[in-house]
């Protein structure tokens, strides 16, 4: 019992040290606090995905993690370019999928976690930049996201 | 034993004369599969509890080796001749050949499925396609409209070679009055009246041509006995909640009281598979002339290896594709120079540079 | 008259023995980089090329021998299909390598893919990354580039045989403990960061690729899978500092050391190997890169 305590006082510390030495680089997803939904079906309701515009509601802390409530398409999964509804800080707000850890056809991108960018009812977005690369096939879905590709930062 | 016998084959098999490269690779396979056939005569002692009685022998069973060899060339030499007699049917006396007009029907093809690959567009999409290998397919027969169903003519097919030594004698006189050796697989082809052709003629890849659509009939791959749920796909009963002995099963039959009795066709349990599917309207991306190998959109009915049934697409829509093709058949002596390689026109070929979209 | 003639052959003889040995000696304490640079002072003799470094070679060695190398998605599985399907897709895979050069490279590999993307400015696409899983086999065969970019880790896997890629780079050749890396999503991000910009680091054709014996640290523990698994068989892994003694040894409990005394899996390809070697390399020598 008393081994299994120390190993864990060391490892505590052991993190500790990683951060400290990582507190050049701050990496997100160490940062993290929750885990990502596993890879099931792209994006359902209840999968609980990462805000990555620069949008007030989508960046201050809050205790629950936002969630999908309801995808707007026939099947229930969201892929990239389909448009969902969050519970995000108690409320309810729209979003756009632009990335998800569900590997989809070869030559495209996979990442390493569910992206969204927060959009108004009016399909503008909330923000007014992405920090994250953006898949280039958005740009051959049929769909008004010229907004959305005009604040990325990035394409892969 | 074994090992010399297979070295024997590979001996034979490096005799044999190069005239199709696709004869040297399939006419001897039947020979490493064991071929047997029916000896009455040598039965076993019946004495007391025999209750099975074993009529199959293989072939060489009460042969010497030396016989064995002789019997294997003798055979593979006969075949190769009977091969080489029929790769010029036009020269020998054909018989009368009409002109394709509207909706006629040809004889299709009898091939082996190989497998799966890729294949992309110059669009740089992505499908995949099925391998058949046409092996060995030669025209045995030709039903006229009275002997066949009072309505239609129709061609017997034979494809991939055969043993011998498992086909009865009925049988051989028949693939005798065509000059070819035994086949594996025979099936009928209904074909219009213009569309006939002789027995004995070789048929290849070519007949069909890349951009043509095709239905292909196979028997699918057999699951055995399978419940309601993988043969028809229920939904079945919750794992738990309280439910005993209820998971998989069909539930009710039907309504009760008044038709008092289960409708024909209910669905039920029962053996899956293994039953002949025909995948209708499938496109021809490539043809492989020198191998004949076609080249067919999707997947097919099946397992590897299996021997099937390809015909020109009787769907409506897609048979308008068959603009001219070869009729009644192709010719080796007719279109003797068509490339290796017949290619569909928005296909990309893996000799172009590679693909910039714009 | 005659006999001086004959005296003359003799010597020419000698000369051309003479040559000869030089020859040989030559090929003995040079490399082929050495041989080379000679070759081009002696086409252009204003261009100054340095003298390489003098490499001592082993003299049991003849000829410094190229790499032999075979990308395993020539290797057929094993499967009762008919040889000549692998053959004649064999056929179109070297018909593509004649067009676009697919490098040797490994699991753990740094590559460059630039492919052709109506959606991309530019019309093409390029990624950088490592290489963490090797896939398919015949023209299917695929290849997965990992990299993180922005704080972001991005995946794609890549068709080998896609008309769609233009070019393939090696950057960095190199293997690493184990052939398959999917572990690196669960690695610390710096594991799997490349630098997009990074300038190819030369490797001769001759020497041994260098296998890189780096052990990744990971993440605290949901992992996307349980990589301490004996079926996972991982080598590259600090398992030190992210599980205890009492962890490791509660993961054997999925040890199944019978396996490797299962005769029936076994699947001894050297033979195979061999053959489809020769065969590619006859039939890529047969004609000029074309264009």
């Amino acid at each position: 019992m008393l081994s299994v305590s120390r190993v864990k006082m060391a490892f505590a510390q052991l993190s500790r040290s990683l951060s400290r030495t990582l507190g050049d680089t701050p990496s997100l997803i160490l940062k993290r606090q929750f885990s990502v939904s596993v890879v099931r079906s792209a994006i359902q309701k209840m999968t609980r995905v990462r805000v990555v515009d620069n949008s007030s509601l989508g960046n201050t802390p809050y205790h629950r993690a936002p969630r999908v409530i309801h995808v707007y398409t026939k099947n229930g999964i969201g892929k990239v370019g389909d448009k969902v509804l969050l519970a995000i800080k108690g409320q309810k707000k729209k979003a756009l999928i632009v990335g998800h850890k569900m590997p989809g056809q070869p030559m495209n991108p996979r990442f390493d976690s569910n992206n969204v960018v927060l959009i108004e009812e009016n399909g503008n977005p909330t923000g007014t930049r992405i920090r994250v690369p953006v898949p280039t096939q958005l740009r051959n879905l049929e769909g008004d996201y010229s907004k959305v590709l005009a604040i990325a930062s990035s394409f892969v | 034993m074994l090992r010399g016998k297979l070295s024997l084959i590979h001996e034979v098999r490096r005799v044999s004369p190069k005239n199709r490269l696709n004869k040297e690779f399939h006419s001897w396979g039947f020979l490493n599969t064991g071929a047997h056939f029916l000896s009455l005569g040598s039965r076993p002692f019946l004495l007391g509890c025999v209750r099975t009685v074993k009529t199959t022998t293989w072939f060489e069973e009460h042969l010497t080796e030396d016989n064995q060899e002789y019997m294997r060339k003798s055979l593979g030499e006969e075949y190769r001749r009977q091969i080489a007699e029929k790769l010029c049917p036009l020269k020998d006396e054909p018989w009368q050949r009409h002109k394709w007009t509207e909706g006629s029907r040809r004889v299709g093809l009898v091939a082996v499925k190989l497998g799966m690959a890729p294949i992309w567009t110059k669009t740089g999409e992505r499908h995949v396609v099925t391998m058949l290998q046409v092996q060995d397919c030669h025209v045995i027969k030709y039903l006229p409209k009275e002997e066949y169903d009072g309505h239609t003519a129709a061609l017997v097919v034979g494809g991939k070679n055969a043993s011998p030594f498992c086909k009865s004698q009925h049988q051989m006189e028949m693939y005798g009055n065509a000059g070819v050796p035994p086949k594996q697989k025979l099936t009928t082809f209904k074909i219009s009246d213009n569309a006939l052709i002789k027995p004995g003629t070789p048929l290849y890849a070519a007949h069909f041509r890349p951009g043509q659509y095709v239905d292909v009939t196979a028997k699918s791959i057999g699951k055995g006995f399978q419940g309601v749920m993988k043969r028809w796909g229920f939904k079945g009963q919750p794992a738990s909640h309280g439910q005993t002995k209820t998971h998989r099963r069909p539930g009710a039959s039907g309504p009760g009281g008044d038709p008092a009795k289960v409708f024909k066709g209910k669905k039920m349990p029962g053996m899956l598979g293994n039953i002949y599917i025909t995948a209708f309207g499938l496109k021809i991306w490539r043809v492989n002339t020198k191998y004949n190998v076609l080249y067919v959109h999707g997947s097919i009915p099946g397992h590897r290896n299996c021997v099937l049934k390809v015909r020109d697409t009787v769907l409506p829509t897609r048979s308008s594709t068959i603009a001219n093709p070869p009729f009644p058949t192709y010719f080796t002596e007719e279109e003797g120079d068509l490339d290796e390689d017949l290619y569909e026109d928005n296909l990309f070929v893996h000799t172009e540079p590679s693909l910039t979209l714009t | 008259m005659a006999a001086c003639a004959k005296g003359l052959d003799k010597l020419r003889h000698s000369l051309r023995l003479l040559r000869n040995t030089q020859l040989h000696n030559e090929r003995f304490l040079s490399t082929s980089k050495g041989r080379q640079s000679a070759g081009s002072n002696t086409e252009q003799p204003p261009k100054f090329v340095p003298p390489s470094k003098p490499v001592i070679v082993d003299k049991t060695r003849a000829v410094a021998s190229l790499r032999k190398f075979l990308s395993p998605e020539f290797i057929p599985p094993r499967q009762r299909t008919d040889p000549l399907k692998f053959f004649i897709e064999r056929k179109d895979m070297i018909r593509r390598r004649k067009v676009l050069n697919i490098p040797e490279f490994y699991a753990g590999s740094i590559l460059a893919v630039t492919m052709a993307d109506k959606n991309a400015s530019g019309k093409t696409n390029r990624f950088v990354g490592i290489c963490i899983q090797r896939g398919g086999n015949g023209l299917g065969a695929t290849f997965v580039l990992r990299n993180i970019i922005d704080n972001q880790g991005v995946e794609i896997c890549y068709e080998m045989y896609n008309p769609r890629i233009q070019k393939i780079e090696v950057l960095k050749l190199e293997k690493r403990l184990d052939d398959n890396l999917m572990y690196l999503r669960d690695a610390l991000p710096e594991y799997s960061t490349v630098d997009p910009d990074m300038r190819p680091v030369p490797i001769s054709d001759t020497d041994e690729v260098p296998v890189n014996k780096l052990k990744v640290r990971m993440r605290p523990k949901p992992w996307s899978k349980r990589w301490e698994r004996p079926r996972f068989n991982i080598q590259g892994m600090r398992f030190d500092l992210a599980l205890s003694p009492e962890q490791m040894e509660h993961a054997q409990k999925w040890a199944q050391p019978w396996l490797e005394y299962d005769m029936l899996k076994e699947y001894d390809t050297s033979k195979l190997e061999e053959q489809i070697y020769t065969e590619v390399q006859q039939e890529m020598s047969k004609k000029p890169l074309a264009g």
